[in-house]
């Protein structure tokens, strides 16, 4: 995106959101918080890497009113290209479309949730939302506190106000006060949201101020540093894939398009339809290429999708996608887990009903991994007996905390299904750690908490295929490391037996007394060593692991 | 000290020495060539141990083990080996008389570790450790454990009319009152000086070799009286061996009428497997059995009333029994008249005669083979031992008990299921064994060979 600025267009009543707020996360006042604090950073996310920028992150948790120790208020900073301000109140007061709805891929769909943030508050305490934003382009800071009207969908600006920079600072400050909890529970899914984040993106600097649990007036600190200012290469918008469509949304397209006829309607709006293909569509369905797409009656549009619907396409363009990338994913893994191993490995982009889709992933082994198990994690270490899988998921960037059991994704790496031990040759006492991200123009999450992924065929083969290549990277290190454990005990029993047989020796050759010869026991012992080291070769295994 | 120890002794010792060096310069060579340390060891298992028809005797077969060093199985055995045998050499070089025992502590220690984490390792822990690690050096260097000069326990014993050295003193065999020489552990460091002997009768109980002594049976009959009390030991069986091979003495031995007995003398003749190594130097291949045999006891015609009705739970018919005894006889190349009257009457059996275990039954098929225990009793033996269950037990019998004059004794043996000790000759009358019984078997030509 050259221009910095998105473009915003009106949605629909924020009343129906504001009535169906468990579907975007507001369900209760614990998860309140933590919908919250996801919806505002993933907005700080998209507002920076989608633009080039490093990000840095500072999000501040904490209880400013003594009287009333439930609300709390959530403060997010970033260093994003900022909202340029005469958008700020339509942006935040008004339930928007934006450029999300294009087709690429983002983490969320810009403002909605941040939206039902500031519904919720005005809902349960009636505070109204701050925001400070300054753009790459103006002089200026601004700064709004507003609050939505709920029945006339409109942005209500209660204070306003703007400073000229003194810095190059660019960015956006909001900042809201919700009724919520606060509680062990709570900041630990807050905190381990914050630290999967952190791992895959390192290029990210990330502080979190979270108020402590047990003493009031007290705050910890989270602090993820960047370690690298390698980006993951950001989507690029493209045209829908023609099976990627419902017929609502080929209504709209024929709406909004310019296109003089249909047949050129469907050359210029959709990617993998040219002349040849678009003909035969028409023809199928029995429509004039010539007609203008404005023009076509319903029965004409249901027999257009129809016939779009039965042609054979081009899978669509990964364009639109943002992998995070094996290396990114490997020097967050690193970073966070400090684990003996990594293996990394990424699908090749693939499909499932026009969406197209990536799967990668790492797998991390040993080291300090055990001990550096987050807090949801640590939960999957327990139970009887292992190979105990940490599975870290994610969704376009988004590490998904809650539903984990009807993952796709855990549907495969499942140890009662997936042969670790059997095949991958894992020990019941490993513990592994296997980030999987999906990344798709459209996620088939599972419901509309969308916490957890859909059993769609196409995607699971993929997850398959993914874990099977990271699972036999970490056998063949396993293995590699247990023929050098090995080689190595071998060697070091013969160096252990060495001088017991170089003295005998030298007693036997020595001057006829029976007492070992100093020299020759010596000579002994270095031949030995040397040969037992030519023998076992050591140091080729050890280049191998 | 050096005064007190003689010129053989030195020789000895010089040439074991030798022979140890021999062998693992060699080895110390490999290792300066930067080869892998190998030690090349005769197999010392029963697959490898072969009868000799030409010599008759146990030997080592051909096949052979190769002991690496750089194996982690063999490791250890490796370093003991070679430990084992410095100890030995040290011992030979500084003129000392090691036991096995010794050998066991002089070796034991803990090796020391490389790493905190290295487990705790001993040379050795247990003296079955050290004392196969000795054979193999025995092996090794082509030397018995007497030739350098490692002692063990001395159990034979000798009289008779003959002076022999033993270290600087004479000792004149003739003289040793009711007492006996014990013959010395290194056997072959005797000098024999003169002898007055016809012949050599090595006796298997010391009890009886003490009632022939005290009557005077040797100086009677002019022969060297020995004992084994019991099994033999290598210094016993090697003195015998001498005494046949440079003495030219024709050698017999008595030992009790069952099948370990017989066994007994054929460890004299032959060897004994789990030690063949030895044998070529501690066989006496001539050594005749004397008796006592079953045909002594019961004729070779043993009365029909005393043959069994019921043999290892198969009932048996005895005339039938009889007819066998004479066709598997012929089968096997019986070629003598069968006219021997038995030593003892039917009273004096019913006296002395011990039933027969299974064990000595299944030791008598170990010596002659299944398939010949099957042509005597017509069927397929079955054994219960300690509660293992009746099985058929095989063995495909040692050859050189393949031989008629053995298959009769065993015949007769399980169709009466009957033992004899010596003592039971003696107990008939001691002048009954000493004067009557042993000389006309001796004068007959009563034994095998």
């Amino acid at each position: 995106m050259s221009s910095g600025v998105e473009s915003f267009r009106q949605l629909s009543p924020s009343e129906f959101f504001y009535r169906n707020r468990e579907i975007a996360g507001f369900s209760n006042p614990a998860r309140a918080v933590y919908q919250t604090v996801r919806e505002f950073i993933e907005n700080s996310l998209d507002a920076t890497e989608v633009h080039g920028i490093l990000p840095v992150i500072t999000l501040r948790i904490s209880r400013e009113d003594p009287s009333n120790p439930d609300h709390i208020t959530i403060q997010v900073e970033d260093n994003g290209i900022g909202v340029p301000p005469q958008f700020i109140p339509d942006a935040f007061g008004r339930v928007l479309y934006s450029s999300k709805y294009k087709f690429r891929q983002t983490r969320g769909m810009y403002g909605l949730g941040a939206k039902m943030a500031i519904l919720y508050a005005q809902l349960t305490t009636g505070k109204p939302f701050e925001i400070y934003s300054s753009t790459r382009k103006t002089r200026y800071i601004y700064y709004y506190k507003l609050m939505i009207d709920v029945k006339k969908n409109q942005p209500q600006i209660l204070e306003l106000a703007s400073w000229e920079k003194r810095s190059k600072w660019h960015g956006t400050i909001v900042k809201l006060t919700i009724e919520g909890e606060w509680s062990r529970r709570v900041r630990d899914y807050v905190a381990v949201y914050i630290k999967r984040t952190a791992i895959i993106t390192p290029y990210a600097d990330i502080t979190a101020i979270l108020p402590s649990v047990e003493k009031e007036d007290e705050y910890e600190v989270l602090r993820f540093p960047r370690v690298t200012s390698m980006l993951p290469r950001p989507p690029k918008e493209a045209k829908p894939h023609p099976l990627g469509i419902d017929l609502e949304m080929l209504k709209m397209m024929i709406n909004e398009t310019g296109a003089k006829t249909v047949l050129s309607f469907l050359t210029s709006e959709f990617q993998r339809i040219g002349e040849v293909t678009a003909t035969r569509i028409l023809k199928n369905a029995g429509i004039d290429p010539d007609k203008p797409p404005r023009t076509l009656d319903d029965d004409e549009l249901q027999r257009l999708y129809k016939a779009m619907r039965e042609e054979k396409y081009w899978a669509p363009t990964d364009e639109p996608l943002s992998p995070i990338g094996e290396e990114l994913i490997r020097i967050g893994l690193k970073e966070i887990l400090r684990p003996e191993f990594i293996a990394t490995a990424s699908r090749k982009p693939s499909s499932y009903s026009g969406h197209p889709f990536i799967v990668e992933g790492g797998i991390a082994y040993g080291g300090e991994l055990a001990s550096r198990l987050d807090e949801i994690a640590q939960d999957s270490v327990k139970g009887e007996t292992g190979p105990y899988i940490v599975l870290l998921r994610y969704a376009n960037k988004i590490p998904l905390l809650y539903d984990e059991k009807t993952d796709v994704m855990w549907s495969i790496v499942d140890p009662s299904k997936f042969p670790w031990r059997s095949v991958y040759k894992l020990e019941p006492t490993d513990t592994v750690a296997v980030l999987i991200h999906i990344c798709s123009t459209k996620v088939p999450y599972k419901g509309v908490g969308k916490e957890s992924v859909a059993n769609v065929e196409e995607v699971e083969s993929e997850v398959r295929l993914l874990a099977q290549e990271l699972a036999r990277k970490l056998r063949e290190y396993i293995q590699r490391k247990k023929r050098v454990q090995e080689a190595r005990q071998k060697l070091s029993l013969f160096l252990r037996y060495i001088p017991e047989v170089a003295a005998s020796l030298a007693a036997i050759a020595g001057n006829g007394r029976g007492t070992p010869d100093p020299s020759i026991q010596k000579e002994l012992t270095e031949k030995m060593r040397e040969i037992a080291l030519a023998k076992i070769k050591l140091s080729e295994y050890e280049a191998s692991a | 000290m050096e005064e007190y120890i003689d010129k053989i002794d030195l020789e000895a010792r010089r040439k074991s020495a030798e022979a140890i060096r021999k062998v693992f310069l060699k080895l110390i060579d490999q290792i300066k060539k930067g080869e892998e340390p190998r030690l090349i060891i005769k197999k010392r298992t029963l697959a490898n141990t072969i009868y000799d028809p030409v010599k008759k005797m146990l030997l080592l077969g051909e096949s052979k083990a190769v002991r690496r060093f750089l194996d982690e199985g063999e490791v250890k055995k490796f370093m003991q080996t070679v430990l084992m045998a410095s100890i030995i050499y040290d011992a030979l070089v500084n003129n000392e008389y090691p036991t096995i025992r010794d050998l066991y502590y002089r070796g034991k220690h803990t090796i020391p570790k490389l790493s905190e984490s290295d487990k705790e390792i001993n040379t050795w822990d247990e003296q079955d450790e050290s004392d196969a690690v000795l054979r193999d050096v025995e092996v090794l260097t082509n030397k018995l454990r007497e030739e350098m000069l490692i002692l063990s326990k001395e159990k034979g014993k000798v009289v008779g009319d003959m002076r022999i050295r033993s270290g600087r003193d004479v000792i004149d065999l003739s003289k040793m009152g009711h007492g006996a020489y014990a013959i010395e552990s290194t056997a072959d460091l005797i000098e024999f000086l003169d002898v007055n002997a016809e012949f050599v009768l090595v006796v298997e109980k010391d009890a009886v070799f003490q009632q022939l002594h005290r009557i005077g049976f040797w100086r009677k009959m002019r022969c060297l009286l020995v004992t084994s009390a019991g099994q033999p030991d290598r210094a016993t069986r090697r003195f015998v061996r001498r005494l046949n091979e440079e003495l030219k003495l024709p050698v017999y031995v008595v030992a009790d009428s069952d099948p370990y007995g017989f066994y007994i003398y054929s460890v004299f003749k032959i060897g004994s497997i789990t030690l063949s190594y030895e044998s070529e130097r501690l066989a006496t291949p001539s050594a005749r059995f004397l008796g006592v045999m079953m045909s002594d006891v019961f004729g070779d015609d043993p009365p029909i009333e005393e043959l069994q009705t019921s043999i290892l739970g198969n009932t048996v018919d005895r005339k039938a029994l009889k007819k066998r005894y004479v066709e598997v006889l012929r089968k096997y190349g019986y070629k003598k008249s069968l006219d021997k009257k038995p030593f003892l009457s039917g009273e004096e059996r019913k006296m002395f005669i011990i039933r027969a275990k299974q064990q000595d039954i299944a030791r008598a098929i170990e010596l002659v083979g299944t398939s010949v225990v099957k042509d005597i009793l017509g069927f397929e033996p079955k054994i219960s031992i300690k509660g293992k269950g009746e099985r058929v037990k095989r063995h495909p019998g040692y050859p050189w008990f393949r031989d008629p004059r053995w298959i009769k004794e065993i015949s007769i043996f399980l169709y009466t299921l009957a033992k004899l000790e010596i003592e039971a000759m003696a107990s008939k009358g001691l002048k009954f064994l000493a004067f009557e019984y042993l000389p006309s078997k001796i004068e007959t030509g009563d034994y095998i060979d």
